[in-house]
Order: structure tokens, then C-alpha cells, then sequence
């Protein structure tokens, strides 16, 4: 501020009195005296105009209401009591919220990203076309909604349910002219190949085997090996008795073979 | 507020361990430490970690407070400004960063307050009401170097006589009253310029 003289009063002593002037504590011949030098002074005069502007906006701002929990939240840290009446006086300055809206500001939580979601024309079309394909579903396949009334949800009703249109479904597979056709050329198939199978002949193979390697070691455990061996060399020995010379026996069958290996 | 005898007898009731005494002097001074705060610190959050910790202080020194020394309220205050003075300056980094964030959009001739302004419309001559206009003074206020800050909240805002503020910030009666006048200039200016900008 330029310390320069105007009706008698200097700028430095006009800035002592300016907060007076302003809280209108100043009278008689120091009020004129300010005055002037306000109308005459070219840095003074804008300087009390800024400043009463100044007050008036800061007399204008209201008093910040502090949170609720304050003074439990103080009281908590400065002596460690949280009394029970504090809570009650915090819980009462806040607004009454009813359960149902607590409830629907909880879910509109969770479901606020979903709802967002479902709300794009993408999601919408899509949706559109999955419930367009399967209502014509389930028309081609004679399923009418009247149905679904009759349906019993009992337990052994599911079970029953099931199956029944299981043995259906196996029955209908098993009658399918084509798969019965398949079926028995497979089984002539493996009529015709099981007997020329070199049997006990391979073991001797396996003798000379210098891989060390199992051939089928996914099928061999200790408990079976034992048992399996006895029972497929059960055709080969003839003390056994008469029937084993005269019986016209079987084949071993393959699984028997595949234990010998 | 108070009557000197009261106080004191609140006090001597605290020192002795009654806490119903010490919940009633953080009923009837939270308000006031949570205003100062707010309108210095600038932010709410800020405002009530920095009350907590003028209570946490007030309730260890209480003992050292002297009733012929001056009122309850100038000592409270002085705590106040005190937690207030050194949180500025362990969040100066922080605030220098935001600084230099401020000036570079002003050469870009952006307009930091005027952005804060939700109603444009708003007369510049309107009385100090709305939400709005509010947060624009304070966020002015916030634009003020902390001395006249501190100052003008304390006169314009908490009613203190200027020998309290004197007191409190510890500087001649002379210089808050230069300090006052200064800030609430400042703080005229920055707000003409807003609104001048949004005009």
C-alpha cells in the first residue's frame, strides 16, 4: 500500500482504522476523516470496498453442522467411554429410515450393476431371441404350458420320472435299426478275431522283452493278479479232471488273456 | 459462551476425574473446534480427525489451563490453531502439488473457482444463501494464504475480539486488524474474479 497522505490522514494509519470503520466503531471527526481519504485515496478507497465486500461474504456463510458421532467418537478417544446414551443421542439425530426402505437400499445395491446390464438394447435383444427360440421349442416338441401344472415335484415322482424316460430313451436307442446292425457285426467281429489271438505264446515274448516295460500297466493291481493268473490257467491244466478233457470249454475269454499279460 | 467462574469449575471437575464434566465441555465446544477446522482445513473428513485430536490434546493439558489468564474459549482456540498450524505444514507437500496443479491450469486460462459453481446464474451481489454460493466462499476462503485466513475465520466467522485473536496468533492487535482487512479484500477479489469469469 502506498504510504501516501490524503485529507490529512496517511494510508497506514487508514489501514489501523479500516476494521473499526467496518465494525462501525468509528464517529465524530476520525469518521470524516476516514471517509475522506477513502473518496480521495485511489489505493484506500478500493481496499474498503473489498474489505466490506469481503465481510459480507464471510457473514454470509452458515455454521457447518458436525457429524452425528463426533462427541462419542471424541469422548471414545480421549477417555475410552462410549456410553450407552451417547449412541441412543447419535442414533436419534439421525433421520428415521423405515426396514423396507433400509431393505430396498440394500438390494438396489446388489442389483444396481445388474439392472444396469439388463437395461442395454444388447441384453434386451439377446434376451428377446433366447426366449423367442425356446418358446418354439418347446411348441415343436408339444410341451404346452397347461402341463406344467400337472407336474408333481414330490421326490419319488422325479424319481419315477426319470426313470421312466430313461428306460425310454434306451429302449428307443436299442430299437434303432441301425444300431442293432452295428451292434452284431460287432459282436461277429469279435467272435471271428478272438480265437486267433496268440495266447499263452505271448508270455514268452514278454521273456524276451527288453523294455522292461509293462504292456498294459493300467489295468494290473495287487489285489487282482493273484486270483486272475489261477483262473485263466484253470484250462490249461489237465489234472483238474475228466470234464476238462471231454467239455468242449470255451475260449478264455479276453479279459482272462489281458491278465496274463 | 461462558462464565469465567463455570468454566473453571468444569475444569477443576474434569482434572478431578469426572467425566460427565469433561462430556460437557466437548458438548459445548465441538461445534465451534469443528467449524474452525472445517473452514481452515477445508475438507469435513480432515476437520473431524483434526477435533478429535484438539480434544485429545485439550484433555491431556488441561491441567495447565489458567482461568486468570485468560478466557476458556482463547485457550481452546489456541489449541486449535496450534494442531491447525502444524497440520498445514505436514500437508504442505501435499498442498505445494496441488499448487502447481492450479497454476497450470490457470495459464491455460481455466477457471479453478468458477468451476466450482454449480448455478452460473447466480448475481454476483446475492446475499451469501445457497449451498452453492457457500461453497464457493469457502472454497475462496481456501485460496487465502493461512495467516489471513486464520484471521478472518476467527473474526468474521468465530466473533473473537481482536485482542483474543491476538492472542490466540500471538501477534500485536495491529497486525490482526492488517491481517483481517487484507483477507477479507483477498477474498472479495477472488470471488468478483469468479463470478466475473462465469458472467
Amino acid at each position: 500500500m502506498p504510504d501516501q497522505t490524503s485529507n490529512g490522514m496517511r494510508c497506514n494509519e487508514f489501514d489501523l482504522l479500516l476494521s473499526d470503520a467496518i465494525d462501525g466503531a468509528l464517529s465524530g471527526v476520525e469518521l470524516s476523516r476516514f471517509q475522506a481519504h477513502a473518496q480521495s485515496c485511489t489505493a484506500c478507497g478500493p481496499l474498503l470496498a473489498d474489505a466490506e465486500a469481503g465481510r459480507g461474504w464471510l457473514k454470509g456463510l452458515t455454521e457447518v453442522e458436525p457429524p452425528a458421532n463426533l462427541v462419542t467418537a471424541i469422548l471414545a478417544s480421549t477417555t475410552g467411554v462410549d456410553t450407552q446414551r451417547l449412541r441412543v443421542n447419535a442414533r436419534v439425530n439421525q433421520p428415521q429410515v423405515s426396514w423396507l426402505e433400509r431393505v430396498q437400499a440394500s438390494l438396489f445395491g446388489y442389483l444396481e450393476p445388474i439392472w444396469v446390464t439388463v437395461r442395454q438394447p444388447r441384453f434386451a435383444m439377446s434376451f428377446g431371441m433366447a426366449f423367442f427360440a425356446l418358446s418354439v421349442g418347446l411348441t415343436v416338441a408339444g410341451v404346452k404350458p397347461a402341463d406344467l401344472a400337472s407336474i408333481s415335484l414330490r421326490p419319488t415322482s422325479i424319481k419315477r420320472t426319470y426313470q421312466h424316460t430313461q428306460a425310454r430313451v434306451v429302449h428307443y436307442y436299442e430299437n434303432i435299426r441301425i444300431v442293432y446292425e452295428v451292434e452284431s457285426l460287432a459282436r461277429q467281429v469279435k467272435r471271428n478275431v478272438a480265437p486267433a489271438e496268440p495266447g499263452p505264446a505271448k508270455q514268452k515274448d514278454h521273456k524276451n522283452d527288453t523294455t522292461q516295460q509293462p504292456d498294459q500297466p493300467q489295468e494290473r493291481n495287487y489285489s487282482q493278479s493273484d486270483t486272475q493268473l489261477i483262473l485263466a490257467s484253470a484250462p490249461s491244466i489237465a489234472p483238474l479232471g475228466p470234464c476238462f478233457d471231454s467239455c468242449d470249454l470255451p475260449v478264455v475269454p479276453v479279459t482272462t488273456y489281458r491278465r496274463f499279460v | 459462551m461462558e462464565d469465567v467462574q463455570v468454566v473453571a469449575m468444569l475444569v477443576r471437575r474434569c482434572i478431578a476425574g469426572d467425566s460427565a464434566a469433561w462430556e460437557e465441555i466437548v458438548q459445548s465446544y465441538h461445534r465451534r473446534i469443528y467449524n474452525i477446522c472445517y473452514r481452515f482445513a477445508g475438507s469435513g473428513d480432515d476437520a473431524q480427525d483434526l477435533t478429535q485430536e484438539v480434544f485429545i490434546k485439550m484433555y491431556r493439558t488441561l491441567p495447565s489451563y489458567d482461568h486468570t489468564k485468560g478466557a476458556f474459549v482463547t485457550w481452546v482456540t489456541t489449541i486449535t490453531r496450534n494442531l491447525l498450524v502444524d497440520h498445514f505444514r505436514k500437508t504442505k507437500q501435499d498442498r505445494m502439488t496441488d499448487s502447481i496443479d492450479t497454476a497450470a491450469s490457470e495459464h491455460e486460462d481455466a477457471q479453478p473457482l468458477s468451476e466450482q459453481i454449480q448455478d452460473q446464474s447466480a448475481p454476483p451481489d446475492a446475499h451469501v444463501r445457497s449451498r452453492e454460493v457457500g461453497e464457493t466462499v469457502h472454497a475462496a476462503l481456501a485460496k487465502l494464504s493461512p495467516e489471513l485466513r486464520e484471521a478472518v475465520i476467527l473474526r468474521d466467522l468465530q466473533d473473537m475480539d481482536y485482542r483474543e485473536i491476538a492472542t490466540v496468533l500471538k501477534v500485536p492487535e495491529g497486525t490482526v486488524k492488517s491481517r483481517i482487512n487484507r483477507g477479507r479484500a483477498e477474498l472479495a477479489r477472488l470471488l468478483q474474479r469468479t463470478y466475473r469469469q462465469v458472467m
